[in-house]
């Protein structure tokens, strides 16, 4: 093996000391009062509700109902407008087509004392009530006030279908629009208000039970029930306000199959717990591979601290590419079984140094070997480890995630269940193992043979040789 | 044989020793099951499970009476307890219906409590609620899960590790896997712990555990065995490398072990029940996990190796005989 130099030991110690201070500290400056975060620290880590408490919902259709793709969409799209107005941002939605299914999970706010999750719920599942009115004035709430109040034009049952469209015939080139098909009812209601409103140059407001999600102005009069929506859309927003508007039209109310709230309290002791014996674990993992290895016990800690970090860092979304995860008690122990790993592949090459220098090697040799040797049975067991986080990834995530697709051979009969957690489990365990063969692997070596080019750090003794085989060293010369 | 190794158990020569004590573990954990009753959580079989916090006192009888009630006459079971979180009183209505309970009815149900319950505070503290066939599914996932992993484990090390006859040690690592799966639950269904989502994470942990520490021991295997080229036999050169193995082993698991302790200590002594039904289980398959990868895993394939390699012999020597 080629030498390493001195200073690298101090370079590679650094750098996992200033990643692991900015990934616990992150990284942001105040300018005013407004906060910019350039790297999100581990305050930023988002709790999944089995720790931080909230709610995990499963919306179904009725029994011998089955929906199309549009009226999930649609449907979906209820549920995050009802969640938007009850002021809950943080919410995952995940639409399964194959078996009907809508899942919502969102976990408490801070400091949340007084919200009903129940009535909540009960909320987000009710049919929503659409409404094409005159006009577009509001009250302070955002409500319909005036002869917007007054003047409903069209309610859901008149709409036939949306849909977004991609409108070549237009002056200024393409754009995209919202087509909306009225069933002959709703057709003569649309052409009678369109008469008027083109006239006085009114518009139309489309509301979702009490919020208004557009205002168009009316430049034709719409005689035969095809309607166009048009006005600075894009693929996705004109997509959503079909969505939305077809929700009005849905032929059935959703029904939960599945439904859990995890109150706040609950999961807090939980984490504190955990933290609090992570940290006890860890200085004891940390006394006993020094005390046991003396400096590889030393290189092994700084390495894990490494490993941790990085785990952590995955989690809280500090590299900006990648997006925060969720981080589950299953998440934990993914976590704690990467760190084992960590703590194995540091036992083995330490293991395996000792037995050089037992066997009478130079301190140079049995470093060469033992590193050699021990990677084998590291990479081995951290390979096999990725190979089975991989396989929970895709069974447990959300069937668009690249390892679903992979896998979807074995697991396309069974639609995503509600036990996201275990997802969290191979996620922690896929980055700890990946992030252990460059920490526990090549920054150890790095760091250990660089280590070896000191005079002080030349004992033997320094890495695990008995004391007698060093006295019949000298004995040899 | 003494090869200079801190260790000197005479694995092979005792196997049966070994092979007999994971057999009755095996046998007793399946037993287990239906001398205390596995109790399967209802993420896996459906039903709802409601948890309120209350003050002072009521008549449990009269309050499940109420409850069946408030329900439409549901069967339905009710326990009371303690939460450790907020030092409370809490109680559990459970019931197994064959249809999820509607949020209406949960809704009913939590209103017709807190207004006959007036004085003690009832107060919602969690609810789960999983229809049957969402808990069936999920099982079933869990199981494919397991499979697939198992099968692209036995390929893996087949390939890996084919210098010592790949696929029966695959098959090894896999069955010492299950016997420490089988162990655990065990460990789950004697303590009294829910076979919920905590007990698959407890699983899949001890599932990478134990394929790893086999790992090692055969890594060792395959190293010896190029370095010895046959000059020992099958059973010394497996002898050796775990008694090589050995402290490695005792190292990382004492770390691991030791870690394990330290969560459920600290766990009961805060009273969260959830992690400790995690931690306990997972003592008991880490102890397990190390037992099975150095006394059940490389004497099994030992054995089935001796046998195949003494059949291949057989049959080249049938060969012989017949030119």
């Amino acid at each position: 093996m080629k030498k390493v130099s001195k200073p690298v030991f101090f370079v590679v110690f650094f750098l996992i000391a200033l990643f692991a201070v900015s990934v616990v500290a992150g990284f942001k400056y105040y300018y005013g009062d407004n906060e910019t975060v350039i790297i999100k620290g581990t305050d930023g880590i988002r709790f999944g509700i089995d720790i931080k408490g909230g709610v995990d919902v499963t919306f179904t259709v009725p029994e011998g109902i089955n929906a199309t793709e549009e009226q999930l969409d649609a449907a979906k799209e209820v549920i995050v407008q009802r969640m938007v107005n009850l002021s809950i941002n943080d919410y995952e939605t995940y639409i399964d087509y194959n078996s009907d299914r809508i899942i919502v999970r969102f976990p408490w706010k801070e400091n949340e004392t007084n919200f009903d999750p129940e009535a909540a719920v009960k909320e987000l599942g009710e049919t929503a009530e659409l409404s094409f009115r005159e006009g577009s004035e509001t009250d302070e709430n955002g409500a319909p006030a005036g002869t917007t109040a007054s003047n409903v034009i069209l309610t859901g049952s008149d709409v036939a279908e949306a849909y977004a469209a991609y409108d070549n015939n237009n002056s200024s080139g393409g754009e995209w629009v919202v087509a909306l098909k009225l069933n002959p009812e709703g057709a003569k209601k649309f052409s009678d208000a369109t008469a008027k409103l083109y006239e006085q140059n009114g518009s139309i407001s489309i509301w979702m039970d009490q919020t208004m999600i557009s205002a168009p102005r009316v430049n034709a009069v719409i005689t035969d029930g095809n309607a166009t929506i048009s006005g600075s859309f894009d693929a996705e927003s004109s997509k959503k306000l079909a969505d939305q508007i077809n929700s009005g039209a849905l032929p059935f109310k959703l029904v939960t199959s599945s439904f859990s709230t995890i109150s706040p309290s609950l999961g807090a002791g939980a984490l504190d717990a955990m933290v609090l014996a992570g940290v006890i674990a860890f200085i004891a993992i940390a006394v006993y591979m020094i005390f046991v290895y003396r400096l590889p016990g030393v290189i092994a800690v700084i390495c894990l601290v490494g490993q941790v970090s990085g785990t952590l860092a995955f989690v809280s979304g500090y590299y900006g590419f990648r997006d925060s995860s969720i981080l589950t008690i299953p998440g934990i122990a993914g976590i704690i079984l990467a760190v084992g790993m960590g703590v194995d592949a540091n036992v083995i090459t330490a293991e395996r140094i000792k037995e050089e220098l037992n066997a009478g090697k130079t301190l140079n040799g049995a470093l060469t070997n033992g590193y050699s040797r021990a990677f084998s049975a590291i990479l081995d067991g951290n390979l096999t480890m990725v190979l089975v986080a991989i396989i929970l990834m895709g069974a447990f995530g959300t069937s668009d995630s690249i390892w679903a697709k992979v896998l979807s051979f074995a697991f396309f009969m069974f639609g995503p269940t509600t036990a996201g957690t275990i997802y969290s489990f191979g996620y922690t365990l896929l980055t700890g193992t990946v992030l252990n063969l460059f920490f526990g692997v090549l920054c150890a070596r790095l760091m250990t043979m660089s280590l070896s080019g000191f005079n002080i750090f030349k004992k033997p003794w320094l890495y695990g040789a008995k004391a007698a085989d060093r006295s019949k060293g000298g004995d040899v010369k | 044989m003494n090869r200079n190794t801190k260790f000197n158990i005479p694995v092979m020569e005792k196997k049966k020793i070994f092979f007999a004590v994971s057999i009755v573990l095996v046998l007793f954990s399946i037993l287990s099951t239906f001398i205390f009753g596995a109790k399967l959580d209802i993420q896996f079989k459906g039903g709802t499970l409601i948890t309120y916090l209350y003050d002072g006192s009521f008549d449990t009888a009269q309050f499940e009476a109420d409850a069946k009630e408030a329900l439409g006459g549901l069967d339905l079971d009710v326990s009371t307890g303690t939460d450790f979180n907020t030092g409370r009183n809490s109680v559990k209505v459970s019931l197994i219906s064959n249809a999820g309970l509607t949020a209406e009815k949960q809704i009913a149900l939590t209103d017709a409590l807190e207004t006959k319950y007036a004085e003690n505070n009832i107060e919602l503290l969690e609810s789960t609620d999983v229809s049957p066939s969402a808990g069936s599914e999920f099982f079933k996932k869990c199981l494919m899960a397991a499979a697939l992993s198992a099968i692209v484990l036995i390929i893996y090390i087949a390939v890996r590790f084919r210098n010592i006859g790949g696929w029966l040690a695959g098959v090894c690592a896999i069955i010492a896997l299950l016997h420490d799966i089988i162990i655990t639950y065990g460990a789950f269904v004697v303590m009294g712990m829910e076979i919920d989502a905590n007990f698959m994470a407890v699983i899949l942990t001890i599932l990478g555990y134990s394929v790893n520490d086999t790992i090692v021991v055969y890594d060792r295997i395959r190293e010896n065995k190029t370095l010895y080229k046959g000059s020992i036999s099958l059973s010394d050169l497996t002898d050796l490398s775990i008694n090589q193995s050995l402290t490695r082993s005792i190292n990382t698991s004492v770390t691991t072990i030791f870690a394990m302790i330290v969560v459920s200590l600290v766990a009961s002594m805060r009273g969260v029940e959830s992690i400790l039904s995690f931690s306990l289980p997972m003592l008991v398959g880490l102890i397990i996990g190390t037992y099975s990868s150095l006394f059940l895993a490389s004497p099994l394939w030992v054995v089935l190796e001796s046998r195949r390699s003494a059949g291949k012999e057989e049959e080249g020597s049938n060969k012989k005989k017949k030119k």
